[in-house]
């Protein structure tokens, strides 16, 4: 029997304010109607992550204050990070836990919050605060829809998770949305982010199986709901037909590493 | 001054006369005109009773507002409008056409986010803090900054605050507004035993950012928490509850007990009965005005609103995840089997970001055998019917329409099909409507008779 894929959310007490959870759910529910077996650590705040365990792990956002108390703990353990990302653990970010990936963060009054330094990528906090409902395409998953709350502007060379097609994105000036990059799924997309966008919580998984060396083939579900709720999201809430937003996205947009990331042994 | 009170007063007759409600619009309309007019206004009270926090503001009020009424005549924003306009609007209703407030005492439920900008212009003389929770995000961006916006407002004032003793968050909001308070809480033996998962909003200590341990929790973060690094915690509180079952005796330093007879149901209402009853001892009103407050009660829009429809149905307000984790409970409580409705809208007063779906414990349904269907309507209705099916409701018992006058129908159909009772939650902008649609179908099942006689 294969051993089952393992999902750890990254301090759920202090990073869960866009109802992280529900990510958590989507995955670990995705795995169980297919047969299979998927556990989930909570790692609290003051655990020690440990990262070679894991198949697959999610960093949520939080407030200001938690977030910086997060930020101090996960730079404890600076070198791990760099190295299983390296080798291509697949890690999900999301708002607070997505800046936590850059190098610096900044406050409005200039001071800069060290961040774990994975990704080329800097912050700026402004006013106002993007706050809204956006879609973005992708070139793996389609369209990617949700809801958006930051204060900071991301800037970043990496590729990027899709183009805005509604919303604010990174930073609301260059139409970028989040980041694709080795294993790295970063965005500022909540609401929670995967229940309404299927494709893009089957690509993680099948991203976590093969990095966990199991067979990464994914039995079709029906989705009939999820795929209502994300097209009802597009035409009521974003004014975007279904028809209009297939294929529009542009190509090279995601450029996957070369090779397939193996476990280090 | 003049102009905005007379506009204000005729478009209150007009909306009445033409038989709406008048809760904000006169106040938005005076306020246009006469951007003062609060401090006018408010300036001409003699005492102000403020209550706010997230959850529990109106039930909590209107309790208060009954128990007030048994000594004298009160202003206050009864239905629960409680942004400027909706305080101007109320105000208005006892200004005379010359300006002159009639009423020296006015009790305001006042939102979190507005009290900053009116707690100066009132004379705050109490202010009640429910408790804090997470509540729509999005429009005043993330917790800290919502405790903020209480800081900033309570400390304007000159009141005696009335805290939620059992919440973290309002007992650090004691700690840092350096006003006099008194602190009400539950006993310990009304400590809940079988704990959900739920989300701890203030789980972490405000002062040192350590975890809070708890020794037990009431519901989501209320509960007698310390902090084991700073010495932070759940202060004795002034006025203590012992809830049973309809029943709450609260108890006062060097007082006897006094049991009063409760006119709403669940932990979560109980909390607002005893902030209530905590408020009109600070304000020095007797047991037998309270007692006599609380039997004059009847439960506001969408707070366990029952309706004589066929098959029944309850209407319940939610929105946010502890205000709604606590109407499941509560829904769950009531005998028989149960079709749940919910409307979720996502227009800005309920918060156009509806993650907080995901927060709440819709777990608890999937596994009660008494919930035999559940309907999605409004705006979001996909996204709840989605939310539903990942916490484990079996698709065939999952069924979702946009309208809300199909979903209700849909729902209602289940009931009768399955002898359930209809349990209506609805976000804010979507009760009303949906309050319309019982009562019509109220009135259409009064007229027609559940068992014709035969006519053969």
């Amino acid at each position: 029997m294969p051993r089952s894929l393992r999902i750890a959310h990254l301090y759920p007490d202090l990073l869960n304010l866009y109802a992280d959870r529900g990510n958590i759910r989507t995955l670990v529910q995705r795995c169980r109607w297919r047969g299979l077996a998927v556990e989930v650590t909570a790692v609290p705040a003051g655990d020690v992550p440990r990262l070679h365990e894991y198949d697959l792990v999610l960093l949520g956002g939080g407030s200001d204050r938690e977030q910086q108390l997060v930020g101090q703990t996960l730079r404890r353990y600076q070198a791990e990070w760099r190295a299983a990302v390296a080798a291509g653990l697949p890690l999900l970010a999301i708002c607070g836990g997505y800046q936590l990936l850059g190098e610096y963060y900044e406050l409005p009054s200039g001071e800069r919050v060290p961040g774990l330094e994975l990704l080329e990528m800097t912050t700026v906090a402004k006013s106002p605060r993007l706050i809204g409902n956006i879609a973005i395409a992708s070139a793996k998953c389609g369209t990617i829809v949700g809801f958006e709350n930051h204060g900071g502007r991301t800037y970043h060379r990496h590729p990027p998770l899709g183009r805005v097609l509604r919303g604010h994105g990174n930073n609301a000036s260059d139409g970028t949305e989040g980041v694709r990059w080795l294993n790295v799924f970063g965005t500022y997309i909540h609401g929670p982010l995967l229940p309404k966008n299927p494709r893009l919580a089957d690509q993680l998984l099948r991203t976590a199986l093969r990095y966990a060396g199991l067979p990464d083939e994914l039995e079709p579900l029906d989705d009939e709901l999820e795929l209502a709720a994300h097209a009802a999201f597009l035409e009521r809430r974003l004014q975007l037909s279904t028809q209009q937003t297939e294929g529009s996205h542009s190509p090279g947009e995601e450029r996957l590493p070369a090779g397939h990331p193996s476990r280090p042994t | 001054m003049l102009l905005g009170v007379w506009l204000g007063k005729l478009m209150a007759w007009l909306l009445r006369l033409t038989g709406r409600r008048a809760t904000s619009l006169p106040g938005q309309l005076a306020l246009r005109l006469t951007p003062r007019l609060l401090s006018q206004l408010g300036g001409q009270l003699r005492r102000c009773v403020i209550v706010t926090g997230t959850n529990g503001k109106t039930t909590t009020a209107n309790l208060l507002a009954h128990m007030m009424e048994q000594a004298g005549p009160l202003v206050h924003n009864r239905e629960g409008a409680n942004l400027p306009q909706g305080l101007v609007t109320a105000l208005l209703q006892y200004t005379s056409w010359l300006g002159r407030l009639r009423v020296s005492t006015a009790l305001f439920e006042v939102d979190e986010a507005t009290l900053p900008a009116v707690a100066a212009c009132l004379p705050v003389k109490v202010a009640a803090v429910t408790n804090v929770f997470r509540d729509q995000l999005d429009r005043y961006g993330e917790l800290d900054g919502a405790l903020g916006k209480l800081l900033t407002g309570l400390r304007q004032t000159q009141a005696v605050l009335v805290l939620n003793a059992d919440d973290p968050l309002a007992h650090f909001l004691g700690l840092r507004c350096g006003r006099p308070v008194v602190a009400y809480g539950m006993s310990r033996s009304c400590v809940q035993t079988h704990s959900h998962q739920q989300v701890r909003d203030g789980a972490f200590c405000l002062e040192c950012g350590t975890r809070l341990t708890y020794d037990g929790f009431f519901y989501g973060q209320l509960g007698l928490y310390r902090c084991p690094a700073c010495g932070f915690l759940r202060p004795h509180p002034d006025v203590l509850g012992v809830w049973q079952g309809d029943a709450l005796e609260v108890e006062e330093a060097q007082l006897p007990r006094v049991r009063y007879h409760l006119p709403v149901r669940g932990l979560y209402n109980v909390y607002n009965a005893l902030c209530a009853i905590a408020c009109a001892r600070v304000l020095g009103l007797n047991a037998e005005q309270i007692a006599a407050g609380l039997a004059q009660f009847q439960a506001p829009l969408g707070r366990m609103q029952a309706f004589t429809t066929r098959p029944p149905s309850v209407l319940h307000l939610v929105k946010n995840p502890a205000g709604c984790d606590s109407v499941l409970a509560a829904v769950q409580a009531e005998p028989g089997r149960k079709v749940v409705c919910a409307a979720i809208h996502d227009l800005a007063a309920d918060g156009r970001d509806v993650s907080w779906l995901w927060d709440a414990d819709f777990e608890q349904l999937a596994s009660d055998p008494s919930v035999v269907s559940c309907v999605a309507t409004g705006l979001r209705a996909e996204d709840m019917a989605v939310r539903w099916k990942y916490a484990g409701v079996a698709r065939e018992r999952i069924a979702c329409h946009p309208d809300l006058a199909e979903g209700l129908a849909l729902a209602f159909a289940a009931a009768a099909q399955q002898g359930a009772t209809v349990h209506c939650l609805a976000t804010y902008t979507a009760l009303a409507p949906l309050a319309d649609l019982l009562q019509r179908r109220e009135q259409a099942d009064a007229s027609q008779p559940a068992y014709r006689p035969s006519v053969s």
